[in-house]
């Protein structure tokens, strides 16, 4: 999850408005659920590993680990979707053409389909999203419980970080039974430090004249007119290309 | 001719903890305009609960906070006016620094006080401008160091433009080249008129950079005054379980009189130089550490 925002602050597109990302990544999104999958989603994957990765300039590897997970859940899903059970004489298992095309078009579709959204996380801050939300008519109250998540996660993130090296080092984890007691402990502390901090972050906001409502400034992002059109135009492309592939197939 | 009014006093304060702990017994403070204050004592000595009487976000259970000279009062209007005049900087940054990038973290006080967009634009731009963090203002908050993220955090109240600035041990957990970076600018601040009044344990930070000591032990303060009185004061000093300066114990071992002592020996180049004398070396031969750049009272001429 670091990696992932580490990206999505310093990748070379994160100053570009997110209009710019969202509508082509979400168009090839479309074109994947409408089109035929095997011509269409080989095609989506490649342009948006390539938008990510040369595009962007993400690494390949963080494109990878973030498809990873959701490609493992894939895996393990083709055999039910690939063996049908007969029950006809008995229990009886086998393989069908059609049950292989199903778990084939499934997994790529899915695959070319988290490239999407894998795309968007990785060049795209969280706080670039908060404009749109906004405008898309979000309430106010979400929008600033989302930012305080995202700011208090790392904060946690970091209290869980150094208390769990802190048992570590006098032995914690050593045997399978410390290890419960001493996450169960840790648990409970972050639990107690979370409220804590609740309370020492709201005589902060206090001093600067907090009232309830989080307030800032949102950034500022110039809509490229150009890019975007670029952007859907390639789009259109990916779908033209499909189409024809199809075609061929045929 | 009476006295100026202090800008900002307490009077008799006492605060009893929910839980019946007693953390400050009947003390009295006075900031004047225009001074930096140190607030010195040991640690868990009541520093904190102390400041966050300055600006209303504790309310004494006896005694007064008066503003102006005029007791201070605790409804939703009087505190507002009161924060905006009194800014107040946690000690640990991340208990006040909420938003995702530093320039909107910064731009949320000037908007709580009413500024348009633009305004606030121009305000955020100033205070990073001031903390020499500039460069930082698109950054992720979660990425800083944790000397860049003091320097939010002081940067956030600061754009609010505050008659009176209270730290919290500000130079805490700062390596020295840290300190040396937010001492230059609090001093620029102070240049500008800003009150500033600091809470720390560090003898030699007060000795070197206050004008006026209070010296804080258990909930009270024993005594305020001139810097360079209170930290040559020995009995009071250990009263509050404090080493004196080490400047001031080199220079009267160096045999500086008393009256050269204050205020002219109270910068590390002074003492140096008189330490050099003493060895009969050239003024010359040793080079110059500079810790405090910005300390008023420099080498004598």
């Amino acid at each position: 999850m670091r990696a992932i925002d580490h990206h999505a602050w310093t990748n070379r597109w994160r100053g570009w408005h997110p209009a710019e990302k969202l509508l082509p990544a979400g168009s090839l999104l479309i074109l994947t659920l409408v089109l035929p999958p095997l011509t269409t989603a080989p095609l989506v994957l490649a342009g948006m590993a390539l938008a990510t990765v040369r595009g962007a300039g993400v690494p390949l590897k963080a494109l990878l680990s973030v498809l990873a997970a959701p490609a493992a859940f894939l895996l393990a899903g083709v055999p039910f979707l690939a063996v049908s059970v007969d029950f006809a004489e008995g229990v009886n298992l086998h393989l069908s053409a059609d049950g292989l095309r199903l778990a084939l078009t499934t997994t790529v579709r899915a695959l070319a389909a988290m490239s999407c959204l894998a795309f968007l996380i990785l060049t795209t801050p969280l706080t670039d999203w908060i404009t749109p939300l906004r405008r898309i008519g979000v309430p106010a109250g979400v929008i600033e419980l989302i930012l305080l998540i995202y700011r208090l996660i790392f904060v946690f993130f970091e209290r869980a970080l150094t208390g769990h090296q802190a048992q570590t080092a006098r032995l914690g984890y050593s045997r399978v039974d410390r290890s419960v007691r001493s996450l169960g402990l840790l648990v409970s502390n972050l639990f107690q430090r979370a409220l804590e901090q609740a309370r020492r972050l709201e005589i902060g906001l206090m001093a600067r004249g907090y009232t309830g409502e989080l307030r800032v400034l949102a950034p500022k992002r110039v809509l490229s007119w150009p890019r975007l059109a670029t952007g859907l135009g390639l789009v259109g492309l990916v779908g033209a290309a499909s189409d024809l592939l199809a075609r061929g197939l045929s | 001719m009476t006295a100026p009014l202090p800008l900002l006093a307490a009077r008799g304060l006492e605060y009893v903890y929910p839980g019946g702990v007693v953390a400050l017994r009947g003390l009295d403070l006075n900031i004047e305009r225009g001074q930096k204050l140190a607030i010195l004592g040991p640690n868990g000595s009541g520093k904190t609960t102390l400041l966050l009487h300055l600006n209303g976000t504790c309310q004494p259970t006896r005694g007064e906070i008066r503003l102006d000279g005029q007791p201070a009062r605790y409804d939703h209007r009087a505190l507002n006016h009161w924060r905006r005049r009194v800014g107040l900087v946690l000690q640990e940054p991340d208990d006040q620094l909420f938003a995702a990038t530093v320039g909107q973290d910064v731009s949320f006080g000037p908007l709580n006080l009413g500024l348009s967009a633009a305004e606030t634009a121009e305000r955020v731009r100033e205070a990073l401008e001031s903390l020499r963090i500039s460069h930082l203002a698109d950054r992720a908050t979660h990425t800083l160091s944790f000397g860049q993220k003091k320097r939010v955090a002081i940067a956030g109240v600061l754009a609010m433009r505050p008659e009176i600035l209270v730290l919290d041990e500000p130079t805490a957990g700062l390596d020295s080249h840290g300190v040396t970076h937010l001492l230059s600018a609090l001093q620029q601040l102070h240049e500008a008129g800003t009150t500033l009044v600091f809470s720390t344990h560090d003898v030699e930070l007060a000795y070197a950079w206050a004008d006026e000591v209070a010296l804080f032990h258990e909930g009270t303060v024993l005594c305020q005054g001139e810097t360079a009185a209170v930290l040559g004061d020995r009995e009071a000093l250990h009263r509050a379980r404090l080493r004196p300066p080490l400047l001031l114990e080199v220079a009267e071992a160096l045999g500086a009189d008393q009256d050269r002592v204050q205020p002219t020996l109270r910068s590390r180049e002074a003492v140096l130089a008189l330490l050099r004398e003493r060895l009969g070396e050239p003024a010359s031969a040793m080079p110059v550490e500079t810790v405090f750049p910005h300390s008023r009272r420099g080498p004598p001429a």
